[in-house]
This record gives C-alpha cells, structure tokens and sequence, in this order.
C-alpha cells in the first residue's frame, strides 16, 4: 500500500468522534451546576455511546456497563463543580467511568476472567473473502487477547480521540507508561499477526 | 516525538496540519514507517468498527437522575418504615383494637368505683399481654402465608405489629392514668405509671415468646398464671402454704423491680424477634401440618 493510498482512504471524520468546543463543555457544566435535569439528558446524548463503549471494554459485561455509565453520570453530577475546563469534557468523563469501572471489578474480583470467557468465538471467515478479513480477524482476536490495562489505552487513543497526555491523565499512570503500554500492545499484536500468517501458509 | 508515536497519532488522526504533513513527506520513503501504519491503522479501524457498533442504552440518563434525586437514606428508612407499619395496621384484627379499649374502659369504671389504683396494675399488664399474642402465627394471622411470601423478614413484620401494639396499650394505659388522676395525687404520676409500664412490658415479652412457640391460648394462660401468682398472698391459703411465703415474697420483688422487668423484657423481646424466622415455633409448625 502506497502512502497517497493512505492518505486518500483515511477520511479523519469518518474515524474521529466529534470534538466538542470547550465552551459547550463548560456550559453544560454549568446546567448541572445549576441543578438543570435536562444537562444531564444532553450530556448522555452527546458522550453516552462513547463512555458506555468505554465502560464495556473494560467491565466486559454490559450489565455492569451500564451501571458503571449510570454511576458516571450520577458522580459527573454530584462534582460538577471540580470540573474547571482545564482539559477536554470527555477526558474527565472517562477518567471518572475508568475509575467507577474499576471499582467495580475490584468488588468482583471474579469478574473479568469469567467475562472473557464468555466472549462467543469468532467464526471463521470463507476462505474466499480471503486476505482482509483475515487481516480483521487477527487484529480483532490479538485486540481481545490483550490485557485489560493494555487494551485500554489503544481504546482512548484510537477511539475516544484522547492524547497520550489525556490518557496518561485518565489512566492515572505517567505518559511514559502510556507509550510503553502502546509499545508492548505493538509487539503483542505483532506476534498474534506473525503466528497467524504462519498457520496461514 | 519519535516516529513511532507519530504513526500512532498520525493513525489515530491527532497530528496537526503541519506535523501531519511533515510526517507524511518522511512516510512516502521509509519502509517501515508505512509497514507500522498499516498496522496501527487496522488496529485503528478495528477499534473504532467494534466501539461505533456498541449501542448506548437508551434510558441511563434518565435512571441516573432517579438516582440523583433519590431522597438519602434516612428519609428512605423511615418511609419504608411507615409503609410497613400501614400494611401491619390492615392486617392485625380489628378486634383486638377495640376489644382492649373497652376492657381498659371496664377496669378503668372498676378502678374509680371502688378507688383503688392496683386495680388498674393489675389488668393493664393482663390486657397487653392478652393483645401481643394475638398479632402473629397462622392461628391468628388470616394472610399468614401472604407474609412469608413477602420480601420483608418475619422479624421486621413481627417487630412492626408489636411496636403497633404496644404503642396502643401504652396510650390506652396512659389515658386510663390521666382519668385516675382524680382519684390519685399528681406528685405520685411518675411512680404509677412505672407501676404498670415496666410489668406490661415484661409480661407482653413474655406472652409474645410464648405465643410464639406454644400457640396463643397455652401463652395466654402461663402468663396469666404467672403474672397472678405475685398475687397469691392476698387471699388467705390457709397455714400450710406458709412454707412457700419466701419464696412468694422474692417471686413478688421481681414484679416490682422496673429495672429487672424492663432488662428481662427486652431480653425475652430480642429473643422472640430472632424465634420469628425459625422453623420451630407454632406458625410455621402449623402451616407446613
């Protein structure tokens, strides 16, 4: 593949969730600041997806997900007022679901090793779809072999649009840890993607 | 930033115009650097393919508001508190409310007619006692099984009934004290409703208990049996009932010693609260014959 190929395919809207202005950020702070019910509603409908996707990767279980979106919401509600516009709105918001998810795998320690193994398995593709969905598929099973902690940081980099920083800050870990997550995410991908080529020849 | 951070940002679409066009003048050359791409950008597209596909859940902004507007705990507590003590009021028996005002009524004209207050400690207990064995088991409860089925434990609804009750006999006693302050000097209050309040209490313990394991009617009459006992003395037994008087006279203190009756009371009340949910005593025998 050729890099003008890349830059022609790689349509930035099509993979990048909408940025939010900081000043609507810092209104709808203010709503819920001010008691507005309604803020709430508009803080779901703009970043609801975005932190129930997050709060599933990492409870996998979409029960606790939505427990830990809705507690989310409940504590964004209640320190409203620690929000100061320093950063991006949805960092916080994740920082907060990151937190809340992590509590509650923490009270249920069996949790994620059990989810995980109920992840249905993926059915193998007819050979004749051949090469890019197979490509997909090492990708999607390397992505769920991944650690909890690990798969976290490509998910806030590469869906949730956040920096290395904003991560790091999401995280609670240094922006070293972050890069070195990311280069350990690398090199595990990269080995699922050697052994599968090989079982593939 | 070194180029393996800027493939990443580059692949999650987060470098600037003018780094992104650098970058992409030292990609068009470097081999590796488009190898990595490539790969950061499945990883990329299948993040971002498998995360579009989750569904929000539709209702949890409006769940999370019930949550922000639930009232604290203690208001919760307290209302489900009065919800359960409506339900009980329903089902305890009419008559048994109604049925005590009149017998408190009766001892009561008794108690003014031949002016004497001990008329007044001596049923008061009896009416409470007879009262609190009628308010739980099958025998006296018409939606017995109903409560096993609710989610609410038996000692709550037990506790629940009591509290009813008691607090009934208590203000019926109470009312009854305030007419006999006619017949009584007010500096003495205090020590006559001490007089009734603390055997009440110890006697409806211990006739709850009872009717709690042995069925209302045996409760009944052992605790009348024993509270009439203290009495013995009054009536003359003749000579040969002399050996027994110390005894008598010990048995006597214990009914006069509010201290002891409010201690033993509250023991033999925990005790009936925690015998509610067990398989032995009479309602459940009787349910499962």
């Amino acid at each position: 593949m050729q890099t003008a190929d890349l830059a022609i395919h790689w349509n930035p809207q099509e993979t990048q969730p909408a940025m939010t202005q900081p000043a609507e950020d810092l209104e709808l702070i203010h709503r819920m600041q001010a008691g507005d019910d309604d803020a709430v509603r508009d803080l779901y409908a703009q970043f609801g997806q975005r932190l129930y996707a997050y709060a599933l990767r990492l409870t996998n279980d979409p029960a606790s997900a939505e427990d830990v979106t809705q507690n989310t919401l409940v504590t964004a509600w209640r320190t409203a007022n620690k929000f100061r516009g320093e950063g991006r709105l949805i960092a916080w918001l994740l920082g907060i679901v990151h937190h809340t998810a992590m509590k509650a795998i923490r009270n249920t320690p069996q949790f994620l090793s059990e989810a995980e193994e109920t992840i249905p398995e993926i059915l193998p593709t007819p050979e004749e779809q051949a090469q890019v969905k197979e490509e997909k598929r090492w990708v999607r099973d390397g992505l769920q072999s991944l650690s909890a902690e690990h798969r976290a940081v490509l998910e806030l980099i590469f869906y949730q649009g956040l920096s290395l920083n904003e991560a790091a800050d999401v995280l609670k870990i240094p922006v070293g840890t972050v890069k070195s997550r990311l280069s350990y995410a690398r090199q595990h991908l990269r080995g699922v993607l050697s052994r599968t080529e090989e079982n593939w020849r | 930033m070194n180029h393996e951070e800027q493939i990443i940002l580059y692949a999650a679409n987060q470098l600037d115009e003018q780094t992104r066009a650098d970058f992409e003048k030292h990609l068009a050359d470097c081999a590796d650097c488009q190898a990595d791409l490539i790969f950061w950008k499945s990883v990329a597209d299948e993040i971002h393919a498998s995360d579009s596909l989750v569904p929000a859940p539709a209702q949890l902004a409006d769940s999370a508001l019930e949550v922000i507007h639930q009232p604290n705990k203690l208001a919760r507590a307290l209302r489900s508190t009065g919800q359960l003590l409506r339900m009980q009021i329903l089902i305890i028996h009419n008559e048994l409310w109604i049925g005590s005002a009149a017998l408190m009524f009766i001892f009561l004209a008794m108690a003014l007619l031949v002016e004497r207050v001990e008329v007044l400690y001596f049923f008061a207990p009896m009416i409470a006692a007879g009262t609190v064995t009628l308010i739980y088991g099958s025998e006296n409860d018409p939606a017995a099984e109903l409560t096993f089925a609710t989610p609410i434990s038996p000692w709550k609804v037990l506790l629940a009934r009591l509290t009813l009750v008691s607090a009934y006999n208590v203000f019926l006693a109470g009312c009854a004290t305030l007419v006999l302050l006619l017949i009584i000097p007010p500096q003495a209050l205090g020590e006559f409703i001490l007089g009734w309040l603390a055997p009440m209490t110890f006697l409806s313990a211990l006739a709850l208990m009872l009717s709690l394991w042995i069925g209302t009617g045996n409760a009944l009459f052992i605790a009348y049996l024993l509270w009439s006992a203290q009495y013995a003395s009054l009536i003359s037994f003749g000579e040969w009932f002399a050996f027994a008087s110390p005894w008598l006279e010990t048995y006597r203190q214990f009914w006069q010693n509010p201290a002891m009756l409010f201690v033993f009371g509250f023991a033999l009340i925990v005790f009936a609260l925690w015998s509610s949910g067990r398989d032995q005593v009479q309602w459940r025998r009787s349910i499962t014959m």
